[in-house]
């Protein structure tokens, strides 16, 4: 891979969380990879392979124990505004409605009142709210929480999006409902995207390429590129045939 | 709070536990307030020394105060005030609220009735129990039963009336009677609430024993540090207080345990709001 | 067919109101010989009415939301503001939470002995022991909601660009605000509680005094009306905290569940 264009360097992280208990503690163990600009990656793997631990020290959530992530270069010392998060689940903030919340980054930075209701509102429309702006998350369904989760990361305008599972707690007609609300998006907005996911539908049919983890220790055990042009049938021999040789690299 | 987690881990591995912490704190609060006792900083007669507080201690339980009666016996006292009100509480209270929880109207009925009856104090109603029946221990364990009854009573009919309809159905489906139902699928199913109705009327009767006790009795707990406030014996006051805490906690612990017991599938279910 | 029922429950209520009171007046007045024993809903009001002048009562009754105003505002206020420290520097709060872990198990009045070696006679020993009323439940809430908020929340703040005291002013305290509700409502029940209970065995005024004294001059309806009033007192203080205070402020919480 040229070193060129390199977004996103993870290089040789290794995390260790329970130094009494050196196996079951190392969640990652010499991970290497690079991520280009604008490229979507995709993590796949089996619960327990790291891929989330992954993505935490990727956003700066958790420091790994050895190695370092470089984004355009730099090493990553903590959470920063050019790195956006989507979690699972539970992570809107209750007290405030959905435009609220999506406003908050903006807020916190400064920005007056006009002009982030103004970039609230057109995020609101770009995940298809319009109507539901002064909702309470309690108010809204899975998939619209998940989408003003998504317009929220998005108000800090990151050129990197970190996904955990973002569609993992909805029914599976939502979540295809929503895998195709997010490609809309990010080939509207042109972002790096890095989505963990324990789908390998989900991750044949979104990304570029295809990282498979494997567990004990954490780390890529395959890595596939998808070739196929978007947008994808979940159908067609090619997608299958990903899928078969996606599932066997899992093992 | 950035990196809790591998924080929280770190000082684990450092062998620190929470506690450690405490107990460390703990000691070394005991040790100041010795030491400043002793040096002067603190007088002796609003807050004694740990050492005094020990040897009063003795005292208390050899030689008893007022003279004779020891502070075993105030405890006997206090705990037999709790237990006679507290049972009679609940052998009503339970009955009653299973009846009233299974029928709408009953509940509705009785419902403003039981809102106006638990916010009154029941420590007021002393005056009142005294007027009528004198100042003795009908009084007293009246009063405890009044203050556990409501508790429990409401606890109950919630209890009753939250039973998850699909159990009842099951049951149904098994062919059960109506009277088999009730004992073996309606009161199962209502006996954490029920148990969290008792933890919170013991802490209530536990509570309004010590309130009670300090009007018109000199034995007891609440009578004993009553008597140590007359007298200026603030040693004795505050043995007497961490007697009343101790045996607070034992109690709760106790109903903790039995919980355990019996409902060994439910602990925990309830929240305690104190 | 919903709304009969709910109609018919409605009339319970009040019927079950209503006997109550019927069944008050017949007991009194027919059942009980000395009437001033036990004197029915009407004996009070004209009783209390000839022996005690609505000066006085409101006086009474000033001085006792007085004390109880005071010992829950610095109650609660303490509450919060150690909740939220013990919640938000880990360390410092164990520390700080072993003299409350040691001195919650001992109830309120308890102190009523110690408070008036300390601090007197006076309004000090009473306000203290409300505010211990106030503070404990007060205080457990908030270090529970501290300790429990949904560590996602805290993560995407971080992500937003949120940290040290901005994280927790902006995030932490109002995802903990349900916590505080909750312990402030148990909080003023408590306190409620301690005050009559305070001013039943160590004053000389407020409701708590009224009744006691009404007792020694033999004047079972003042005592009567006193509960009654005391009851009532609560039951409007509870609804107004409930209603106006929390419901409006924590709207966001509530909206979806019927019932709190």
């Amino acid at each position: 891979m040229s070193t060129v264009d390199v977004k996103v360097d993870i290089a040789h992280v290794t995390k260790q969380f329970d130094a009494e208990n050196p196996e079951q503690g190392l969640a990652l163990a010499d991970v290497s990879f690079g991520v280009r600009t604008n490229e979507f990656v995709a993590i796949v793997g089996r619960s327990g392979c790291g891929k989330s631990t992954m993505l935490n020290i990727i956003a700066g959530l958790l420091d790994p124990t050895e190695g370092e992530v470089l984004i355009n270069g730099k090493p990553v010392k903590g959470p920063g505004l050019d790195r956006g998060m989507v979690f699972q689940h539970a992570s809107l903030f209750p007290w405030l409605t959905a435009i609220e919340n999506i406003e908050f980054g903006p807020r916190n930075l400064g920005v007056p009142k006009e002009k982030r209701r103004e970039l609230a509102q057109g995020l609101i429309e770009l995940v298809r709210l319009k109507g539901f702006e002064d909702k309470y998350p309690r108010e809204l369904s899975g998939g619209m929480q998940q989408r003003v989760a998504i317009a929220r990361a998005m108000a800090m305008d990151p050129e990197i999006l970190l996904m955990d599972e973002p569609f993992g707690a909805l029914d599976q007609l939502t979540r295809e409902d929503m895998q195709h609300e997010l490609l809309r998006i990010w080939e509207s907005h042109k972002k790096t995207v890095l989505f963990v996911t324990h789908s390998i539908i989900e991750s044949v049919y979104l990304s570029d390429r295809v990282l498979v983890f494997a567990p004990h220790p954490g780390s890529v055990r395959k890595e596939f590129s998808i070739t196929l042009p978007r947008p994808r049938q979940k159908s067609s021999t090619e997608f299958m045939r990903y899928y078969e040789e996606i599932y066997e690299a899992i093992g | 709070m950035r990196r809790s987690a591998d924080k929280a881990r770190s000082l684990k591995r450092k062998g620190v536990t929470d506690f450690q912490i405490k107990l460390i704190t703990l000691l070394g609060l005991l040790i100041l307030w010795e030491t400043l006792s002793r040096l002067g900083y603190i007088s002796p007669l609003s807050l004694p020394r740990p050492t005094r507080l020990a040897s009063t201690l003795w005292d208390l339980s050899v030689y008893g105060f007022p003279t004779d009666i020891t502070v075993w016996l105030h405890i006997r006292a206090t705990m037999s005030r709790i237990v006679q009100g507290y049972l009679l509480a609940t052998v009503v209270a339970i009955p009653l609220g299973l009846i009233i929880g299974r029928s709408y109207l009953l509940e509705r009925g009785t419902n403003p009735i039981i809102t106006f009856a638990r916010s009154v104090a029941t420590i007021s109603l002393l005056p009142l129990a005294i007027a009528w029946f004198g100042v003795n221990e009908l009084s007293r364990v009246l009063l405890i039963m009044y203050g556990a009854f409501w508790a429990i009573l409401t606890n109950t009919i919630q209890g009753a009336r939250s039973v998850d309809t699909n159990f009842i159905n099951v049951g149904r489906m098994f062919g059960a009677k109506r009277s088999r139902i009730f004992f073996r699928v309606i009161l199962p199913a209502t006996l954490p609430r029920i148990f969290a109705g008792l933890k919170i009327a013991l802490g209530i009767s536990f509570m309004v024993i010590i309130g009670v006790e300090m009007i018109g009795t000199v034995e007891g707990l609440g009578a004993l540090i009553q008597q140590a406030r007359f007298f200026y014996k603030s040693d004795m006051a505050i043995d007497g207080t961490i007697f009343i805490g101790l045996l607070g906690l034992i109690l709760s612990v106790l109903l903790d345990w039995v919980e355990r017991l019996l409902l060994p599938w439910a602990v925990g279910l309830e929240e305690v709001k104190r | 067919m919903r709304t009969a029922r709910l109609r018919q429950g409605l009339m319970a209520s009040w019927s079950g109101f209503i006997l109550l009171i019927v069944f008050w007046q017949l007991i009194s007045s027919v059942l009980i010989t000395d009437s001033s024993l036990f004197p029915g809903p009407v004996q009070v009001m004209r009783s209390t009415m000839q022996n005690l002048a609505l000066a006085r009562l409101l006086q009474h009754l000033g001085i006792s939301l007085q004390r109880i105003g005071l010992g829950f505002a610095i109650g609660a206020v303490s509450g919060i503001i150690l909740g939220v420290t013990c919640g938000w520097y880990r360390t410092l709060g164990s520390v700080l939470r072993t003299p409350i872990e040691l001195v919650r198990p001992v109830p309120p009045l308890a102190w009523i002995p110690l408070a008036i070696i300390w601090l007197g006679l006076g309004e000090s020993s009473k306000v203290f022991i409300i505010f211990l009323g106030a503070f404990f439940p007060v205080f457990t809430n908030t270090y529970k909601g501290m300790t429990t908020i949904e560590p996602n929340i805290i993560r995407s703040a971080q992500m937003l660009g949120l940290k040290g005291s901005r994280l927790l002013l902006r995030v932490v305290v109002p995802a903990t605000l349900p916590d505080i509700a909750t312990g402030i409502r148990v909080g003023w029940s408590y306190s409620f509680g301690c005050m009559v209970a305070a001013e039943l065995i160590a004053a000389q005024s407020g409701l708590g005094y009224l009744i006691m004294h009404a007792r020694e001059l033999g004047i079972t309806a003042i005592i009567v009306f006193g509960i009654v009033l005391i009851g009532v007192t609560n039951l409007i203080t509870d609804y107004l905290i409930q209603e106006l205070i929390l419901k409006r402020k924590l709207r966001w919480h509530f909206l979806g569940t019927e019932q709190v």
